[in-house]
């Protein structure tokens, strides 16, 4: 065991990734020299080499485009886009191309990559460093979509992610990258390089991050912490116990633990930091009241990001969801 | 109230008209595609422009989305208005990055200073054997990117209406076109020019039993399984999204009042696609006027589209399908 940030664990499964299996790549700006912007690939570049850890130029469509041609040869590429802006100019490789592999190959030729894209604000960053793009991906069919919130789920998932057959967008909550520590496990979660691939539970199933059966509050990513400060805060406010359900997997849905939170507690907030028109706390909302309706006292609400570009950082806190905005909405569907 | 002169023509040739007569009135406009001008379009939307307008207007560009979206947001920000066609919406995302990180963006980065009054126009949408790289629908990637209008007319008077309004509108704008919609659909359009505001939802039928929300081809196949269900006596009141981004949620919420049951019909595929925003608006809005759950029909999750002509009717939902389904709920 070791205490580890998120940063670290991501770290460690890069490690322990490309140690046991040498078709594992590594490839995107700044990755090899630097280390990343954020230190996610330190010590790569010493311990594996050049052949497996490359510095690419500052060209998204052509290193997912790489990425994908080194997948159909037989290796395991890991994409880093430096930030989650950054990734439009790729769209193009992953969706058009990327996730179609499978499909257009009847199963033959799947573009086995994870492109991992450190997203979202609260950094203090320029613009265009601040975005949230995974409702954009989960919408296409193909791509499996991910973000972990703690450090061992995301070591965990990554390694899980490489060893997927399918092209995985792996979403780094770049906020709560060194927000905390937890004692991360150094053995592996699962026998890499098998044949049989990783537990499918790792990149499909939402994790409760706090027990309660009054109010169910579903997000993910860095708005997963501030929902259970907010819930902690309800409980002591007006002894209201929330659930707080990180999604974990954004595609595929866990749509047996959503929809038994909200017959279970009957009252749901979706929180997301994205901007709220067709993010996914639509198609959480969507799909609740599809299937379990008549168990609700309350509307699904939401708190999210606005409808409008990511601010400049003098503002951006006025943009993201606070503890103060959850509360107002869990207040909100509380006393509906 | 004078009647007003019209003409019946299909949805391609009142886009052409349209576009030819706004070019004709203001010398800003251009347009630039792939093969707009010398071919006329793919789908014969710019045909005869080159002749007219003369090479200055009419640009032939090489098949590169990156830069007809790039050259566009910058003509548009040097005074002209630039109607940029994309050949098949498939074909948008190589300049995903211009219209999301730069023509969407740019009012709110100027802080005011600058506006993008660029037009993308796209032909979408499946049913025409187009298989995987020629039937997307691509409307709820963008409606999630804010700075961006996004609209889809389904009928000839509407397409005037807001193509016109689109070319108008100072910010940058989205219009697709249902290529399937092009020939099948026709109807009387007015010969004066006008408007149609975006952000308003359109009431094509009425009925007291069902609300059905959709848009583009989906939107005449409601129509018709709406027809067919009045012979048994379930009306169903058939509402015509035509702009996506902005959403008429009070046309919409009206009429769930009066119905107390709704359905959202997209061929999109159906996570996360518009009806995911519409459904959970309206849940949002009037969960508790509701007699039965908010229906959402749109496509499988698997790439748009098959090609063997089996799959893709598996793929699009038809009208009998859909009859079903509204009876289905009418009768929930």
């Amino acid at each position: 065991m070791a205490s580890l940030t998120m940063v670290e664990a991501l770290n460690l499964a890069l490690h322990q990734a490309m140690e046991a299996d040498d078709r594992v790549v590594l490839l995107g700006e700044d990755v090899a020299q630097t280390g990343g912007v954020f230190r996610v690939t330190a010590g790569l570049l010493d311990r594996f080499g050049e052949s497996r850890i490359v510095d690419t130029p500052l060209a998204e469509a052509g290193i997912v485009g790489s990425a994908i041609g080194m997948s159909l040869y037989g290796l395991l590429p890991i994409v880093e886009i430096q930030f989650d802006v950054f990734v439009y100019p790729g769209f193009e490789q992953i969706v058009t191309h990327a996730a179609r592999y499978a499909w257009r190959s009847k199963g033959e030729s799947p573009a086995s990559i994870v492109i991992r894209i450190p997203y979202g604000g609260g950094v203090r960053a320029p613009e265009l460093h601040s975005d949230s793009p995974e409702a954009l991906f989960a919408h296409v069919p193909g791509l499996k979509v991910v973000c972990p919130t703690t450090p061992s789920d995301a070591r965990d998932m990554l390694l899980a992610a490489i060893e997927d057959p399918d092209p995985v967008v792996f979403m780094e909550p770049k906020r709560i990258y060194r927000a905390g520590r937890e004692e991360v496990s150094e053995e592996l979660p699962f026998e890499i390089g098998n044949g049989h691939g990783a537990p499918a539970e790792l990149l499909s199933t939402a994790r409760v991050a706090r027990e309660g059966t009054d109010l169910a509050i579903i997000t993910y990513g860095a708005t997963v912490p501030l929902s259970v400060q907010a819930a902690d805060e309800l409980a002591s406010d007006r002894g209201i116990q929330t659930k707080v359900l990180d999604l974990r997997s954004l595609y595929p849905f866990d749509i047996e633990a959503i929809c038994s939170a909200a017959s279970e507690c009957g009252r749901v907030l979706v929180v997301h930091e994205a901007p709220r028109h067709a993010g996914l706390g639509a198609e959480v909302s969507s799909l609740i009241h599809e299937r379990v309706m008549l168990d609700l006292h309350a509307p699904v609400m939401r708190v999210t990001g606005f409808d409008v570009p990511f601010p400049q950082f003098a503002n951006e806190d006025d943009y993201l969801p606070s503890v103060a905005r959850i509360k107002q909405g869990a207040n909100k569907v509380l006393d509906w | 109230m004078a009647e007003t002169a019209t003409t019946n023509k299909n949805l391609v040739s009142t886009i052409h008209d349209t576009l030819a007569e706004e070019m004709r009135n203001d010398d800003r406009i251009v347009v630039l595609g792939e093969d707009v001008g010398a071919r006329g379009g793919v789908f014969r939307v710019t045909m005869g422009f080159l002749d007219e307008f003369g090479e200055d207007r009419v640009i032939d560009t090489p098949l590169d989305e990156n830069l007809i979206a790039g050259v566009a947001i910058g003509m548009a920000m040097d005074g002209l208005l630039p109607v940029a066609e994309m050949q098949f919406a498939d074909f948008i995302f190589p300049g995903f990055n211009q219209i999301v990180q730069e023509a969407a963006r740019i009012r709110y980065r100027s802080n005011n200073d600058f506006n993008c009054p660029v037009l993308f126009r796209t032909p979408y949408g499946g049913g025409v054997h187009g298989a995987l790289y020629h039937s997307q629908s691509i409307e709820a990637l963008f409606a999630h990117v804010p700075g961006l209008k996004v609209v889809a007319p389904s009928t000839p008077e509407d397409a005037k209406g807001m193509l016109i309004t689109a070319i108008q509108d100072e910010d940058p704008v989205l219009f697709l076109e249902h290529k399937k919609c092009y020939r099948l659909i026709k109807g009387d359009v007015p010969d004066e020019r006008y408007n149609i505001e975006f952000g308003k939802a359109k009431v094509r039928r009425e009925g007291s039993d069902v609300t059905v929300v959709s848009y583009g081809l989906m939107h005449h196949f409601c129509v018709e399984a709406a027809d067919r269900l009045s012979k048994d006596g379930i009306e169903a009141e058939v509402i015509d999204l035509r702009s996506i981004y902005p959403l008429d949620m009070g046309t919409i919420l009206e009429s769930v009042g009066k119905t107390n049951k709704v359905m959202i019909v997209y061929e999109d595929n159906k996570f996360l696609g518009v009806g995911a925003e519409v459904a959970a608006q309206i849940a949002e809005n009037a969960l508790f006027e509701l007699d039965g759950p908010i229906v959402r029909i749109g496509g499988p999750h698997v790439p748009a589209m098959p090609f063997a002509p089996t799959l893709e009717h598996w793929f699009l939902p038809d009208v009998d399908r859909l009859e079903q389904e509204m009876r289905k709920l009418a009768e929930y």
